[in-house]
């Protein structure tokens, strides 16, 4: 045989647009193409609410934390509620990424992007509280150990520094892990772009060409950074939950604490999960890739979730009386019968009751039921953190103490905020990034591919 | 050089014109996939990936970093905290692990890139897009008396397409 010339191999080997690509790719990259009004008019909302909340924060650092809710005893409140909750809601991506790819359950590959995104904005928005909590935000620095005139170091037995570290690391493992998991995708966007995109796509591509030694490198550092990822999601929510459970604070004084946190945060994760996909799917039409099975294989962890939620709280409640101990009594009393009953029933109808009803299938499969149960759940699961934090603060040792918390105009800006914040970046993920993993669901394709030529016997020619 | 481009379907096949290319004694091989399959990577190359030592030396320089860091900054200026000693290790555990994992990721990112050779660079000029959409690619150098035989085994090895680039 005569090889061609070479020019003409070259230029057939580089054709200007790809003949025939592959179907997942363009149904993936059609989302990041074009701009309906609705989505310029989520993110102007997005922004708006963005605005405020910096504006109220202004105010706020201007004017002292005086304009936040807190009466004495409680000066713990809303942010601190924010941050536990955005840092729980973090979790499930984390879960989804790193746990479940050791168990090696393929059926995460069409959800692990969109919740590993998540679980990034969300730690953002998480990171955000701790500051504004403080007030003086000038002053955040203290809490790094950094060399001083003063000599002077941070506190190392202490569980809020051991939260700055935990923090910290789950942010950057989190955004690496993420970032890793796109190279691939990136490439495969950078292929396809042109103009502006091309460029910023060929930068963040790292000239990833899906080379044998690439993809050994690229699987070995997946594998890595999951075994490392899954002791570190364990070890954030519980270091969170020691922020209350070594104090002695009635209610908080806990050594159920870790667990509770970190299976309240897998819950209350995979529900947000749930509320945001479910609309991406319907808008994207991505159903195809999205389908009912993974959102029944999501529901099933929520309601196994659901029932670690509701064990820990029976557990805390029985060991409160069986404890003897008369002020752990009275708190977990007037947790459910005192001034916040309410929220404590919020709580428990949202976070233990209502997820009951996935145990039948029918309703388990019913998206839109899913959707209005995960948000539901959602808003039971910040109830979670205002019972246990605003309650147990507010009812001490010393009733001459006692007092009432009632969260602020500038906190509900703020948590308002804190929405338009997460959803901004989300809404801008969207746009430049794919949110299913193409690769990975291309390694399934492909599988699929290979075994009907197998069986057809197409490979023997 | 002659480089020869050819282009498979199945991933197998893929791994079968390498693991035949090798056995007939051409050592410059590259594989271009649009997903990760192991047997591409094991016929291109056997050995374990690099990437794991250096999340070893990432991991072990976090664990000695985060206990020694905090032993130091408490004895550096010793305040009695709670009346426990000094240093006390059941409570430096905590940063000691996290500062494990965290340099440990960070390292690992690193191996990635190194052992990866990815950064900002020009693509091969045997890369094409279609590597990114659902099709493989192996290409091999050969001298120029080898090109005929060489494309007839690719073919005979179901490559739906084998082309000359010359460079």
């Amino acid at each position: 045989m005569t090889p061609p010339p070479a020019t003409a191999v070259a230029d057939l080997m580089r054709p200007k647009s790809i003949p025939r690509d592959s179907q997942i790719n363009t149904d993936v990259m059609s989302v990041t193409k074009g701009v309906s009004w609705q989505w310029g008019l989520l993110l102007a909302l997005a922004l708006l609410g963005v605005g405020q909340a910096i504006f109220t924060l202004g105010y706020q650092t201007y004017k002292g934390l005086g304009i936040a809710g807190y009466q004495a005893p409680v000066f713990w409140g809303v942010y601190i509620i924010n941050f536990v909750f955005w840092i729980g809601i973090g979790h499930a991506g984390t879960l989804i990424s790193a746990i479940l790819f050791l168990f090696r359950a393929k059926w995460r590959n069409a959800i692990n992007r969109g919740a590993e995104a998540m679980t990034v904005f969300a730690v953002l928005t998480a990171a955000l509280f701790p500051l504004i909590h403080i007030g003086r935000l000038w002053k955040f620095y203290f809490l790094i150990p950094y060399p001083n005139q003063r000599a002077l170091w941070v506190n190392f037995k202490s569980p809020l520094l051991w939260d700055v570290f935990a923090i910290n690391t789950y942010m950057l493992i989190s955004i690496i892990f993420f970032f890793v998991g796109l190279i691939p995708d990136i490439a495969i966007a950078r292929d396809r772009a042109t103009g502006i995109k091309k460029f910023v796509y060929t930068v963040l591509a790292l000239g990833w060409q899906g080379t044998g030694r690439q993809w050994k490198a690229h699987n070995r550092t997946v594998l890595h950074l999951a075994g490392l990822a899954t002791p570190l999601v364990l070890s954030v929510h519980s270091v969170v939950s020691w922020d209350f459970a070594m104090s002695i604070v009635p209610g908080w004084h806990a050594t159920i604490f870790a667990p509770y946190f970190v299976a309240g945060a897998i819950f209350g994760g995979f529900a947000m999960v749930l509320v945001v996909m479910i609309p991406v799917r319907r808008i994207f039409k991505l159903e195809a890739y999205i389908t009912d099975y993974h959102f029944e294989n999501m529901s099933r962890f929520i309601l196994f979730t659901s029932l670690i939620c509701g064990y820990a709280y029976g557990a805390e409640y029985f060991i409160a009386w069986y404890s003897g101990v008369e002020f752990e009594q009275t708190s977990f009393w007037l947790r459910a019968f005192g001034p916040y009953w309410l929220s404590t029933w919020i709580m428990i109808s949202c976070n233990v009751i209502f997820p009951q009803l996935l145990w039948i299938k029918r309703l388990r499969t019913s998206v839109p039921f899913l959707f209005v149960l995960c948000v539901l759940i959602n808003i039971g699961m910040w109830f979670e953190r205002y019972v246990i934090i605003i309650t147990s603060l507010s009812r001490e040792y010393v009733p001459a103490a006692w007092g009432l918390y009632i969260p602020s105009i500038a906190e509900l800006s703020i948590l308002a905020g804190s929405f338009c914040w997460f959803s901004m970046f989300f809404l801008l993920f969207l746009k430049f990034l794919p949110i299913i993993a193409i690769a990975e669901m291309k390694e399934l394709i492909i599988h699929e591919k290979a075994h009907a030529a197998h069986a057809s016997g197409v490979e023997a020619h | 050089m002659p480089t020869l481009v050819s282009v498979f379907d199945l991933p197998d096949d893929a791994a079968t014109a390498i693991r035949k290319l090798r056995g007939r004694g051409f050592e410059d091989i590259e594989s271009y996939s649009p997903a990760p399959f192991e047997q591409i990577d094991e016929a291109m190359d056997p050995r374990p990936s690099k990437v794991r030592a250096f999340t070893l030396v990432g991991g072990l320089t976090g664990v000695f970093t985060g206990f020694l860091m905090q032993i130091w900054m408490s004895l550096e200026w010793p305040i009695k905290i709670a009346g426990k000693a000094y240093t006390s290790i059941p409570p430096y555990v905590i940063i000691g692990f996290e500062l494990t994992i965290l340099f440990g990721g960070i390292l690992t990112l690193i191996g990635l890139l190194l052992v990866g050779r990815l950064y900002p660079r020009p693509l091969d000029a045997a890369y094409s897009p279609r590597f990114s959409a659902e099709e493989f690619g192996v290409v091999v150098k050969v001298g120029e008396r080898d090109v005929a035989e060489v494309d007839g085994l690719l073919r005979s090895l179901s490559a739906k397409e084998v082309s000359l680039l010359d460079d």
